[in-house]
């Protein structure tokens, strides 16, 4: 049984008078330690549905069909008390705005056995041996004399530390990051890349990496999930999706990344524009700006199926939802 | 040989930081080096790539380039004339010959003006006459590929890459030579953000616009820019032709900051 | 400007928009209407009709003096409605310019402008208007040809304590719009520092007073019945709601609860009316404005 197990979740907005989807039935799986990337634009949906999880959709937002099962449990169905022993306990979330994720007024050594003591019965002492334990697991230097220490006192990539320390503090089996290191510089990227593939390895962690950045997603995860206007796209190995991509938009997604291995000048971009949730119509969200659009593309909209089912460290196999994949 | 359009000569700047009152009555000062010893030149029709992290000083020089702040050191020169130390008033029909983008589109249009509007305002500052205001902004729209139907649109109804279209269309609206990009694509998703790399480079070969191009992303300055140079902590640690800097790096940093970036996992695209 | 009407609907979607909505209207409409929506004549005295509970001739009653109190009431809401909304004019005028002025231009101007406004703002709105109609004395106000009434004395008293609150309001959002991107590139382009103050920094700043202005109007209507209560606002024989209570206050206990229950409830709902509409403004105007804020992030 996987550990994370997503199917047809939907999600929506009342706007005006109706209910506008922004995740239109999306379903995916996430193994026991495994490290799976969500990637997505503007409108994708990615970071509701990774709210959705959580049960942590603003209102008026809210979860409108589907189910997500933690082990099985359905989550949706789950009452306030039980999430809330969910949250920060089996299932954590990095969001990407280090500094409003802290309080400022509170050292964050409190912050930390905060989470410790809201999910076990510890001693003060014991929680704080834990808080210590848990930012040397991160990396930050002179743990315990920084516990004292207030959020602004820690520069950005450190501040990031502090809530992957407050995520994994009661070593929980899923981690979701939600675009982590968006607002971080590139040296700083990369160190906390690094830091998530420590973690992954040391305590068995699963992972849920959710990011607009293809590069780097591909640096932590084995897996990874395309989602574009509410709907997964593609479901397969990173090394697949980039090269052998079988949806269109993936692939153009793969091509339009500007990089420095490409020519200079050479910039394949993808026209149009992303699309806006409540204006999209039945068929493929992608078809007007697909260059192999056929005209089912605009009316029907493609199942997700399975292309290949078994490939080797994708329990999912390779899943695509289009009319006319790339040959 | 033509002076280069942009030039700044040996540029610092410093910040007075808070201090302890009895401190300062004692004389001490401390003060934040933002830029120290900062030289460049961009040629006309050239496009400089300046590439750093948060705190490299790359934005306060952006602000200096476009006299938004003074220098404390060292000067800025434009066309062959020293900028640095002119009065508001001399300085004013230089403005209008620099211009800039800026990263977030949004907050650097007014919410409340439409489109129209916008680009109206920024032609009567050059004198571009009431009755021929509404052609000149659709053939602004038009150089940046937007529709004209757009000009009763307020920025808040238009897309991401609809907007920073907008604003770039806004500040060629006076004619500038110059145009200082402040990460104009950093907050764009992906795919949008090719679309408009191509367009400034188009812009660039179709007005003769020279650029000075600021981005922590070094794959973006490798398509746009003709020459880039490195900032860390306030200095220029590399400069030279993208090739060379981004293949050979000389300095520490630029090999730090060159392995940071993500690379795709395979191997690199053969060159054609 | 569709955005005008796109906030006006946004308002009218709101319980709390409607219900202020709604009550400001009315108030407002019969205010105007007076002269036309007045059964009997205000101050038509009539000894013989003293003190009748409400009935089929005089919905509401009559008063002391034979008075028709409906009719009284109606009449009385000319001075709450102008003393609220003229005292707000004047504080809005003055202190968005004195707040505006100060976030944009800066320096000595700033400190001199925001430092008077911290010190009239130390002084006690009721407690003022009282001293300074005390010592005024009450009665007609004579200017060049114009003969104004007492309660013009208020508006001015009310709308000069007004302007720190609306400065200070006015002043916290400019100073924030001043810094804005768009701001910098206006000036950028060439652009004077008074158009871009006029015209960018001030329309931009304006969501926040528009919503401590109409709060403020609530409190204007209270003002003026708590001095037409105590003798220094409207003078009698002329209706307000104040003075009509004031004339009521010896009936409290004596069994005609139409003299002052009804001008009581015109003060109450009228300023939940005002409030309402101020609440509702207030959730209208701010998240929207704010960049982003508003938007899905998916």
């Amino acid at each position: 049984m996987a550990l994370l197990e997503i199917d047809d979740l939907r999600v929506g907005f009342p706007i005006g008078g109706r209910m506008v989807e922004v995740v239109r039935g999306v379903s995916f799986t996430v193994e026991a330690g495994e490290a799976v990337g969500l990637v997505g634009e503007s409108g994708s949906g990615k970071s509701q549905t990774a709210l959705a999880i959580l049960r942590l959709l603003r209102p008026p937002g809210r979860i409108v069909g589907g189910s997500v099962r933690l082990n099985g449990q359905d989550l949706t169905q789950a009452d306030e008390p039980a999430m809330r022993r969910l949250r920060g306990g089996t299932i954590s979330i990095v969001f990407q705005d280090a500094l409003s994720g802290l309080n400022p007024v509170f050292p964050i050594g409190v912050q930390l056995t905060d989470v410790v003591r809201a999910h076990r019965r510890v001693s003060a002492r014991a929680a704080r041996d834990v808080a210590v334990e848990t930012l040397e697991l991160v990396g930050i230097r002179n743990a315990a004399e920084r516990l004292g220490q207030y959020p602004h006192q820690f520069s950005g990539g450190m501040r990031q530390r502090v809530l992957i320390a407050m995520a994994v503090a009661c070593r929980p089996r899923l981690l979701i990051a939600d675009e982590p290191t968006t607002a971080l510089d590139v040296t700083v990227q990369a160190q906390i890349v690094t830091l998530l593939h420590d973690l992954r390895r040391r305590l068995g962690l699963g992972l849920l990496f959710i990011t607009h950045n293809l590069d780097l997603m591909a640096q932590i995860c084995d897996r990874a999930i395309v989602l574009y206007g509410g709907m997964v796209m593609e479901d397969g190995p990173v090394g697949t999706l980039f090269d052998a991509p079988k949806q269109p938009y993936t692939r153009a997604l793969v091509e339009c990344v500007p990089r420095l291995s490409d020519r200079a000048g050479d910039l394949q971009p993808i026209l149009g524009a992303s699309p806006v949730p409540g204006e999209l119509g039945d068929g493929c969200p992608f078809g007007p700006r697909c260059a192999m659009r056929l005209d089912r593309c605009a009316t029907q909209r493609p199942p997700l199926v399975m292309w290949e089912a078994s490939v080797p460290g994708a329990p999912d196999g390779h899943r695509v939802a289009c009319w006319n994949p790339v040959p | 040989m033509t002076a280069p359009l942009l030039q700044l000569v040996g540029v610092g700047k410093t910040y007075p930081m808070h201090q302890a009152m009895l401190q300062r009555l004692m004389g001490r000062r401390r003060e934040h080096q933002a830029l120290d010893d900062v030289s460049l030149s961009v040629p006309r029709g050239g496009v400089l790539g300046l590439v750093g992290e948060s705190g490299s000083g790359k934005s306060t020089t952006a602000r200096i380039i476009l006299q938004m702040e003074q220098p404390t050191a060292g000067d800025v020169r434009f066309d062959g004339t020293v900028l640095t130390g002119l009065s508001d008033a001399a300085l004013r029909p230089y403005r209008r010959r620099m211009q800039m983008v800026f990263q977030d589109a949004g907050s650097s249009l007014n919410p409340r003006k439409t489109v129209g509007h916008l680009l109206g305002e920024s032609l009567a500052l050059v004198g571009v006459q009431r009755t021929q205001r509404m052609d000149r902004s659709v053939v602004l729209l038009k150089q940046v590929g937007l529709d004209s139907g757009l000009l009763n649109r307020f920025p808040h109804q238009l897309s991401g890459g609809q907007r920073q279209r907008m604003a770039i269309a806004r500040a060629l609206a006076v004619g500038p030579e110059l145009l200082v990009a402040d990460e104009p694509v950093s907050s764009l998703d992906v795919s949008l953000q090719a679309q408009i790399m191509l367009l400034l480079t188009e812009l660039r070969d179709r007005l003769g616009l020279t650029m000075v191009f600021i981005s922590h992303d070094l794959a973006l300055v490798h398509h746009i820019c003709s020459s880039v140079a490195v900032m860390h902590a306030g200095r220029i640690v590399e400069h030279g032709v993208p090739d060379e800097v981004l293949r050979n790096p000389k300095h520490d940093y630029t090999r730090r900051l060159l392995d940071a970036v993500p690379r795709r996992r395979e191997q690199v695209r053969v060159e054609v | 400007m569709t955005s005008r009407l796109a906030m006006v609907g946004a308002i009218a979607r709101r319980p709390a928009g409607r219900a202020g909505g709604l009550i400001v209207c009315i108030v407002v409409l019969v205010a105007i209407a007076a002269p036309v929506l007045a059964p009997h004549d205000p101050l038509a005295v009539d000894l013989g009709a003293k003190l009748l509970p409400p009935s089929a001739a005089h919905w509401l009653g009559t008063d002391q003096d034979g008075r028709d109190i409906l009719s009284r009431l109606i009449w009385g809401a000319r001075p709450s409605l102008a003393v609220g909304l003229l005292a707000v004019v004047i504080g809005t005028l003055g202190g968005v310019t004195l707040g505006l002025t100060s976030a944009v231009i800066r320096g000595l101007w700033e400190q001199v402008a925001m430092r008077c406004m911290d010190g009239l703002a130390s002084i006690p709105l009721l407690i003022w208007a009282i001293a300074i109609v005390g010592i005024v004395g009450v009665g007609p106000v004579q200017l060049g040809g114009w003969t104004l009434p007492n309660e013009s004395k208020i508006v001015l008293l009310v709308g000069i304590l007004y302007m720190p609150p609306l400065a200070r309001v006015a002043y916290g959002a400019a100073l924030l719009e001043a810094r804005a991107d768009y701001v910098k590139a206006r000036r950028l382009q060439g652009a004077g520092l008074w158009p871009v103050m006029l015209g960018d920094v001030l329309p931009n700043s304006l969501s926040p007073v528009i919503v401590q202005a109409t709060l403020l109007i609530a409190v204007g209507i209270v003002v003026e019945a708590s001095l037409s209560f105590v003798g220094l606002g409207v003078e009698p024989p002329a209706p307000s709601w104040g003075n009509m209570l004031a004339d009521a206050r010896q009936f409290i206990y004596s069994g005609a609860w139409w003299t002052y229950v009804f001008p009581g409830l015109a003060i109450s709902i009228t300023v939940i009316g005002f409030n309402l509409l101020g609440d509702a403004l207030r959730d209208t105007l701010d998240p929207r404005k704010s960049a982003g804020a508003g938007r899905l992030v998916v």
